[in-house]
């Protein structure tokens, strides 16, 4: 018979606040193969977990049953605390009482009594049936994958190369830098943000530890952590980067025009462009969409760099891990079409006013109209526009109160104290260092602030603009003429991640954006080994904690691979191949791809059976489930385990 | 209760709020979180001073008692914008009708007007009365002098399906 000790933990009045611990204590000692049975403030303590040791040891204990928490917050401890006291960490079962029983009953203290007394005897029923398991070891490649070239991948493709390792940059469009390339100054300290981007874009540039491909996608990813095959897929540039010295000749030849995508439409570009001055790889590039083919550019090239008949390459890469910095998008401000975005002119979203307020811009950074030209007299911002707003995104988009703010203060800055600047809010979130500070500095310019948003934006017969909003500071209607009025459209999901989840797994929250493993201690974790998150593409955030997600993300991946090789989990699938038929259906139903057909020669005849690859599988189960022949065991969940732990529920 | 308005001396109203908000369909009004693009764009606040953004806050309080006593629940013009609009799903107009619904159950006296629609409507079939216009040309029109057609007069059966959901309210 096993001989069982079992821990209940108070975890200070989380749990004994609720359960009567000792009642569930006294209540598992009537079992048999209990040797010890106590409870204790905080098991997770030193103290907690050395009488634990002494109990293994003094009582020769083989198996361990800890009512507490989560196992996802301390199972990883108390394996270690066993382990220490010469036991197999696998001999341990972790009953919680805290999240599953304790906080969700805690208005029924003797109902909450029982269910706790239940949890434990299913708990001591399975750890009766653990097996020792073994965990194993991988090689890993030091490389490493980042896709997406903003700041986010620029930072943590800049510390891993730095590091040493070799780090693959993808990214979609035809120049890295992302949004913080398009933006002007940057808040709270209004430094210039290309004067901080670009030294950073040309390092990858030139890093010998960085190979970037531009206008490229990540179109499939196999394997598993440490060993990641991927396939990008590269568009044709039609122009080669190595030849192109960025000259522009072809650029003043070149007939056809588009909108500039970098500019947001605000003014055009030609077929053959070049997004920004500073782009990097600093090459020219043809949008075949709207070039004629009149071939005027090729006539112009001394250089000899442009190639018209370029074809798409598929390049296949190995990396130990995989970065995911893709961003995010702007909402589209149309949507809230009772604020006349696109409807009336003079309405713009924030990263509009960016490209207007920016030297490098369509209007050489003069704060102006883009219907008249003239410099407007008053500008009135509206914030939250698509955010916090239950008919779009319930989240909030973390930097519009910021991004307003400082945009307020550029127009002062530029059109003189006299010009009348509003911001419309609901709540000024300055929360971040400097922001405060930041605020009063606008209200010091004398920008005016009214608490409240506007139902809708109208136009007056001489075509001026004018909205209504009620200040509840004044507990007054104002009506505000605005010659030119900012939206602070949100940070939304990207279509894009439909087609990355499709490749990667990686799960996402109800706000769509890509779903860390633990919001607060692993930020930088997906549930996949060996992918991470940073930036935007996780969460609306600005760019001081995409930078330092980033740099942490970086930092996980080092970690992940700095040793060249991987411990991994035991809790996978196994394969009785003699009750296998070969029938395929755990391949069907395997999330992560982890199983494998071979066939073998036995007795003279081909026979096909299901193989498990170790190091890819999660051990979620699925393929044991769906076992037609029971050939598949799940290795610490078995069916005697489980079915055992059903048998002490129903007792 | 803990709070209490210094103005009136009121205390919130626990039962009545809750008896209010049982009556709001699908709508939260809780979640409100005072953005005021309600009353910012509110129809009747211009004439008639409603501020749907205080009428949400006051429920949320509890402070039911003076909204029942007051008529400024009966200038709500239905237009239904600050419904379309709300960010929190919170919908100041369903919580006006729910105060309408409560008041009148508590027997407050409707107001006048509301009465007389209802007579028009029964006797009629329309909202309003049919008014004739003077032009700025002074000519007086109606609706024979324009060539509109004939109004058909509502029959019995429309009458008693009206009383009926009168009554149901």
């Amino acid at each position: 018979m096993a001989r069982i000790g079992v821990y209940v933990c108070h975890c200070g009045l989380n749990i004994a606040g609720t359960i009567d611990v000792k009642a569930v204590v006294e209540d598992a000692k009537k079992l048999p193969e209990v040797i010890v049975a106590e409870d204790y403030v905080y098991t997770c303590s030193d103290p907690g977990q050395e009488r634990i040791k002494e109990d293994i040891k003094k009582h020769k204990l083989d198996r361990i049953v800890i009512a507490a928490c989560s196992p996802k917050m301390h199972e990883e401890t108390f394996r270690k605390t066993v382990q220490q006291a010469g036991l197999n960490p696998y001999l341990l079962e972790i009953v919680n009482l805290r999240e599953q029983c304790s906080w969700c009953h805690s208005e029924e203290h003797e109902k909450a009594t029982e269910k706790a007394k239940a949890l434990v005897r299913m708990g001591i029923a399975r750890a009766t049936f653990l097996e020792s398991l073994k965990r194993g070891m991988i090689k890993a490649k030091k490389s490493v994958l980042v896709i997406g070239g903003g700041i986010a991948g620029i930072q943590a493709a800049l510390d891993l190369a730095n590091a040493g390792f070799k780090v693959y940059l993808v990214e979609k469009t035809a120049s890295i830098g992302g949004k913080m390339a398009q933006l002007d100054k940057t808040f709270p300290t209004l430094d210039c943000s290309a004067c901080i981007l670009t030294p950073k874009m040309a390092d990858v540039g030139k890093h010998k530890n960085i190979e970037l491909f531009t206008l490229a996608e990540v179109e499939g990813v196999n394997g598993y952590v440490g060993n990641y095959e991927v396939t990008v897929l590269k568009h044709p540039r039609y122009v080669d980067e190595k030849k192109c010295a960025g000259c522009g000749e072809c650029e003043e030849v070149c007939p056809a025009t588009a909108p500039n995508e970098f500019d947001m439409g605000l003014r055009t570009r030609k077929a053959i462009y070049r997004p920004f001055p500073q782009a990097i790889p600093n090459s020219y590039t043809i949008d075949k969409k709207v070039c004629i083919n009149c071939m005027a550019c090729e006539g112009v090239c001394e250089r000899g760099a442009i190639d018209h008949e370029q074809q798409e390459e598929r390049i296949k890469l190995e990396v130990g891990g995989i970065i995911l910095t893709v961003g995010c998008d702007l909402f589209n401000a149309t949507l809230a079409s009772e604020l006349g975005y696109g409807h009336y002119g003079n309405i713009i979203t924030s990263m509009e006013f960016e490209r207007i307020s920016n030297a490098a811009g369509p209007t050489g950074g003069k704060i102006s109209s883009l219907v008249t030209g003239k410099a407007p007299r008053s500008v009135a911002f509206i914030q939250c526009v698509g955010s916090r707003d239950a008919r779009f995104n319930e989240h909030c988009c973390r930097v519009g109160c910021m991004v307003s703010l400082k945009q307020a203060i550029l127009v002062k800055e530029k059109l003189g104290e006299h010009a009348e600047v509003y911001v419309c809010f609901n709540d000024m979130r300055a929360f971040g260092k400097g922001f405060e500070e930041f605020y009063k500095r606008a209200r010091d310019m004398g920008i005016e602030f009214i608490h409240g948003l506007p139902s809708e934006v109208r136009m007056a017969q001489d075509k001026s603009l004018y909205f209504d909003v009620y200040d509840s500071g004044t507990n007054k209607l104002l009506q505000v003429n605005a010659d030119l009025i900012v939206l602070a459209a949100g940070l939304v999901k990207s279509p894009d991640y439909d087609k990355l989840q499709a490749v990667l797994h990686v799960p996402r929250s109800a706000d769509g954006f890509f779903l860390e493993t633990h919001p607060k201690l692993r930020p930088f974790d997906t549930p996949i080994a060996g992918i991470f998150l940073a930036g935007t593409c996780q969460g609306p955030k600005d760019i001081p904690d995409t930078v330092a997600q980033a740099s942490g993300a970086a930092m996980k991946t080092t970690e992940l691979l700095a040793k060249g090789e991987i411990e991994i989990e035991p809790l996978m699938g196994e394969v009785d191949s003699i009750l296998c038929s070969g029938c395929a259906i755990c391949k069907t139903v395997c999330p992560f791809e982890a199983v494998q057909l071979k066939t073998e020669e036995v007795d003279g005849k081909e026979r096909t059976t299901a193989e498990i690859l170790e190091a890819v599988c999660q051990g979620c189960g699925a393929c044991s489930t769906a076992c037609p022949t029971g050939a598949i065991k799940m290795k610490h969940f078995t069916d005697k385990q489980i079915v055992e732990q059903v048998k002490a529920a129903c007792s | 209760m803990s709070l209490r308005d210094l103005m009136t001396m009121a205390k919130p109203a626990a039962e009545l709020r809750l008896k209010t908000l049982s009556k709001v369909w699908k709508a939260l009004p809780v979640d409100c979180f005072q953005c005021m693009r309600c009353t910012s764009g509110c129809t009747s606040l211009k004439l008639l001073e409603l501020k749907p953004h205080a009428i949400v806050d006051l429920v949320k309080f509890g402070f039911v008692d003076e909204l029942l006593a007051s008529d400024i629940i009966w200038t709500c013009a239905t237009c239904l914008k600050c419904k379309e609009r709300c960010p929190q799903r919170a919908s100041p107009y369903d919580l006006i009708m729910a105060i309408r619904n409560v008041a009148v159950e508590r027997e407050a006296k409707i107001p006048e007007s509301y009465m007389k629609a209802v007579g028009q409507i029964l006797e009629t079939g329309l909202l309003q009365s049919v008014q004739k216009v003077t032009t700025r040309k002074m000519e007086t029109l109606d609706r024979d002098s324009i060539g509109l057609p004939k109004i058909v007069l509502p029959n019995e059966k429309f009458k008693e399906v009206f009383m009926n959901v009168l009554g149901g309210a």
